[in-house]
């Protein structure tokens, strides 16, 4: 029944289509190894690099605010976390050099580089990492995913100057991972004592590049820092970035986003689509980063709260009446691979089960008589006490792109045949959340990126169905089982990485064998640049691509 | 018919003409401002939440009270409605809830560009629409039947795809034009031509049609019969004749150019207000989608305003009315 968690290997950036020798060893190890991330070609320096992004421009630039991916795309360039992940998922130095956690676990003690400057001149010291804690928890900072991965934070100590000491609430596992994110990024106190408006425009960090100007709804300008001294600890280089300075774009419409990078318009684009991606395979000059998101994998949740998917019968019946594969390998182009797993693939501690989501109509079918659901209406839909057997999907066309709405449909087809119904119905971003905080649904998608497996205690524990303020609630599925929730809040407090792996691990398989998700693929995150672009990689926390190595060989 | 006596008598009139468009204007804006403060509530979607960084936010108890109460958002509707109402009589459109700037000074950062797009479409419309209604007049059955196909075909073409042709023709294969806005008048070419072509099919055939009803009208017999020739006829008499419908649709095409400008700005990446409009909606930016509202609505009233003075000059016949 076991299959072990799966090997880094799924890390790897993919270049598809027919790339120069060079620039394949370039990509395929650039996030493997960076430290042989080097060609025959030494790196020049100079030039402004143009990059477009398909993803929502953010309203504040500093990612305290809110905290969501827009803003950690770009803010990844100017601001820097404390600790990175290399590409096994161990937790490296970035600004901080040391961390350790005190033996009840109540407390985790960290020290920071002794010679690095906020751009603003601002020393990087203990009180600087206190000042950024205080302003994360901050009410009026109204930081959404920053508060959150500090929730079991209640205070901070200062050691010494470059010493500080966070203490806990209770053990926290996955405090180094929340650390990581480039929402709990560290700026200058200076910086963050301006007005809120000020912050948002021009957020002071320690990172390779300054932010110079926002236009809005055009683009944003960074221009390099000359005396940026801290790169992560899996860098290429050391010094200063090679890029003079980058432009930002904002192209929210995928096929002008890709014919702005086919005419030189820009060197690269992200959110590329399935079809953007296969038509690139057959372009010698663009080539393709595939970084999927950590966290959750992109699944259906299936809503256990209420009939017809209280009860389990049904939800399995219907896990197996979904042709996924099919619809993946003819909507995706095969860029995206199938998972079964409730977390990403590059989750170290993912655990995936193939054998449960196989498509078999025949045994959804035979599961669904089993359930009662034995009668059949002039549409040939099961019924059950006069009642049609019939699914909303509401769906997100803000968060599901083309293909992944059409596959939505082909499951749509394949359920009709063997008698369920589904409506889909295609919402706007708040007008989803409306009918999620309604409860009128029975089956719905929604992504989430966080660092680690404790994600999945935010979405499958059962505190997750408690609606927070705004009516918005994480565990969509509804799972409410008290064997995995106790098996979830161990794990969050269990700091010893055998038993915290095999905690993650039993509780995966409840979740999957449950039948409360049906995984689809990882979180899609496609990058494609010029050849030109070289050193090109995607941090291994949240996915997004650092420009700090990137040189341009024109 | 009879003229107004003097001076004073045409300016009377002109004054009563100006004060039915003013409030006709006051009402429109009122109108605009009244719907959309109501109609956005009905959508499901918490104003504090699209402060807090969009829906679906995980924003705390606390930074929602915080909002609400920094953006008044906890009182009634009905003086938040009243609250609103009295800010904009005061010129004070409020602050934008998702960029956190006064919403004037964004609208006057996205005002131009959409101007400048919508009348060099405007423009290149009218020119397209006079040529073709000219040569199908001057060259006979054929040069009509291809000049009505392309009426046709241009008003029935949605801008999308126009704009996804146009950048696959001229920015791919051809490589003579950026595919994207770039800051340069050669970025303005395909966004105005893909604004310009479905509207210039509209008023093609409009003027066309009466240009071809003024070439057999009594008038420009007689002016054959002074032997003008057939240049003549068409450049002294049946262009102003054609023009004046034109003039009469072209209010209402400057509001079609502004929401068109909502899909030519999003895929051509330019800043203006269609794109600001989009942007705010999916945000619920009630601030920011009340400005442009009233901006568009503004600009609306203005134009038709003038194109109501420019028929009149150029019609004797509706001046007396």
């Amino acid at each position: 029944m076991s299959t072990p968690p799966r090997p880094a290997r799924a890390r790897f950036s993919t270049a598809v289509g027919a790339v120069s020798v060079a620039a394949l060893l370039l990509t395929g190890c650039s996030t493997a190894e960076p430290e042989s991330n080097q060609t025959s070609q030494t790196p020049v320096s100079g030039g402004n690099l143009v990059y477009a992004t398909g993803d929502a421009e953010p309203t504040c630039l500093d990612p305290h605010v809110g905290g969501n991916y827009p803003q950690a795309l770009v803010s990844t360039q100017y601001l820097e976390p404390l600790v990175s992940l290399n590409d096994d998922g161990k937790i490296i130095p970035w600004l901080a050099t040391d961390w350790e956690e005190a033996d009840d676990g109540l407390s985790w003690t960290i020290t920071v580089h002794d010679d690095v400057q906020f751009t603003d001149g601002t020393p990087l010291n203990a009180e600087a990492v206190r000042a950024n804690i205080e302003h994360l928890k901050d009410p009026e900072t109204a930081s959404s995913t920053g508060f959150l991965a500090l929730e079991k934070v209640t205070g901070t100590e200062i050691v010494d100057e470059y010493t500080i000491r966070l203490n806990l609430r209770e053990p926290d596992s996955a405090l180094m991972e929340s650390l990581s994110q480039p929402w709990l990024a560290i700026q200058s106190p200076t910086a963050l004592e301006r007005s809120k408006a000020e912050n948002c425009e021009s957020p002071v960090g320690t990172g390779p590049f300054i932010v110079d100007e926002w236009v809005k709804q055009n683009s944003i300008t960074l221009v390099r820092n000359e005396d940026y001294n801290s790169p992560p600890a899996d860098a290429g280089h050391k010094g200063p970035a090679y890029l003079e300075s980058i432009t930002w774009r904002f192209i929210p419409e995928s096929a002008s986003r890709y014919a702005a990078l086919q005419a030189g318009e820009v060197d690269v684009i992200d959110n590329a689509q399935p079809d953007t991606i296969a038509a690139a395979g057959k372009n010698d000059s663009i080539e393709h980063l595939n970084a999927p998101r950590p966290g959750a994998s992109n699944r259906i949740e299936l809503n256990s709260s209420k009939p017809p998917f209280n009860d389990p019968l049904v939800r399995e019946a219907f896990a197996h009446s979904a042709n996924v594969d099919a619809g993946i390998s003819s909507l995706f182009f095969d860029t995206a691979e199938r998972s079964y797993s409730p977390l990403s693939s590059v989750e170290e501690l993912g655990y995936e089960d193939p054998k449960l989501f196989t498509y078999d109509p025949e045994e959804a079918n035979r599961l669904l008589d089993k359930a009662g659901w034995d009668q059949r209406d002039a549409q040939g839909y099961r019924v059950k006490d006069g009642k049609r057997l019939s699914l909303e999907f509401p769906v997100s066309t803000n968060q599901s792109i083309p293909a992944e709405v059409s596959l939505f449909e082909q499951i749509q087809a394949t359920a009709k045949e063997v008698g369920i119904e589904i409506n889909l119905n295609l919402l706007d971003l708040s007008s989803w959340y409306g009918a999620l905080a309604q409860n009128n649904y029975d089956l719905v998608s929604a992504p989430y990126t966080k660092v680690g497996p404790d994600v999945l205690r935010i979405l499958y524990h059962s505190d997750g169905i408690v609606p927070a303020p705004s009516g918005y609630f994480a565990n969509l599925a509804q799972v409410d089982n008290p064997e995995l929730d106790k098996l979830l809040t161990q794990a969050s407090r269990e700091t010893d990485p055998e038993r915290r792996a095999a905690l993650y691990e039993e509780a995966q398989k409840l979740i999957l064998e449950g039948y409360y998700i049906l995984p689809l693929y990882d979180q899609q995150n496609h990058f494609l640049y010029r050849s030109s672009v070289e050193g090109l990689r995607a941090l291994p926390t949240v996915s997004t691509p650092t420009f700090y190595d990137v040189w341009l060989n024109r | 018919m009879t003229r107004p006596a003097g001076i004073g008598g045409r300016l009377a009139a002109a004054a009563r003409w100006l004060l039915a468009k003013a409030l006709g204007a006051a009402f429109v804006l009122w109108a605009v401002t009244t719907l959309i403060f109501f109609g956005i509530r009905m959508i499901p979607g918490d104003p504090a939440e699209a402060i807090l960084g969009g829906p679906g936010s995980q924003a705390s108890a606390e930074a929602l009270a915080q909002v609400r109460a920094e953006y008044g958002l906890d009182q009634p509707l009905v003086v938040q409605y009243f609250a609103q109402l009295g800010r904009l009589v005061q010129g004070d459109l409020g602050n934008s809830y998702s960029l956190r700037m006064p919403v004037s000074s964004l609208l006057g950062e996205q005002l131009p560009a959409t101007l400048t797009l919508a009348l060099l479409s405007l423009v290149l419309a009218w020119v397209v629409a006079l040529g073709l209604a000219t040569w199908s007049t001057l060259s006979g059955r054929s040069a009509s039947l291809v000049s009505s196909g392309l009426e046709i075909v241009g008003a029935a073409v949605p801008h999308f795809w126009l704009a996804s042709v146009l950048i696959l023709l001229f920015s791919i294969n051809l490589g003579w034009l950026p595919p994207v806005n770039t800051g340069s008048a050669e970025g303005l070419i395909l966004p105005v031509v893909t604004l310009a072509l479905p509207l210039a099919g509209f008023l093609g055939q409009v003027m066309r049609e009466s240009m071809l009803t003024a070439t057999t009208s009594p008038f420009a017999l007689s002016a054959r019969a002074r032997s003008e020739t057939e240049g003549g006829v068409l450049f002294r008499h049946s262009l102003r004749h054609a023009a004046i419908p034109g003039i009469a649709l072209s209010g209402w095409a400057f509001g079609s150019l502004i929401s068109g400008a909502v899909v030519v700005e999003t895929i051509f990446a330019r800043p203006g207000l269609g794109r600001t409009l989009l942007n705010a909606v999916t945000l619920r930016d009630i601030p920011l989608v009340t400005g442009v509202a009233l901006v568009s609505a503004l600009a609306y009233v203005l134009v038709m305003a003038l194109s109501d003075l420019a028929e009149r000059i150029a019609d004797p016949r509706v001046r007396g009315s």
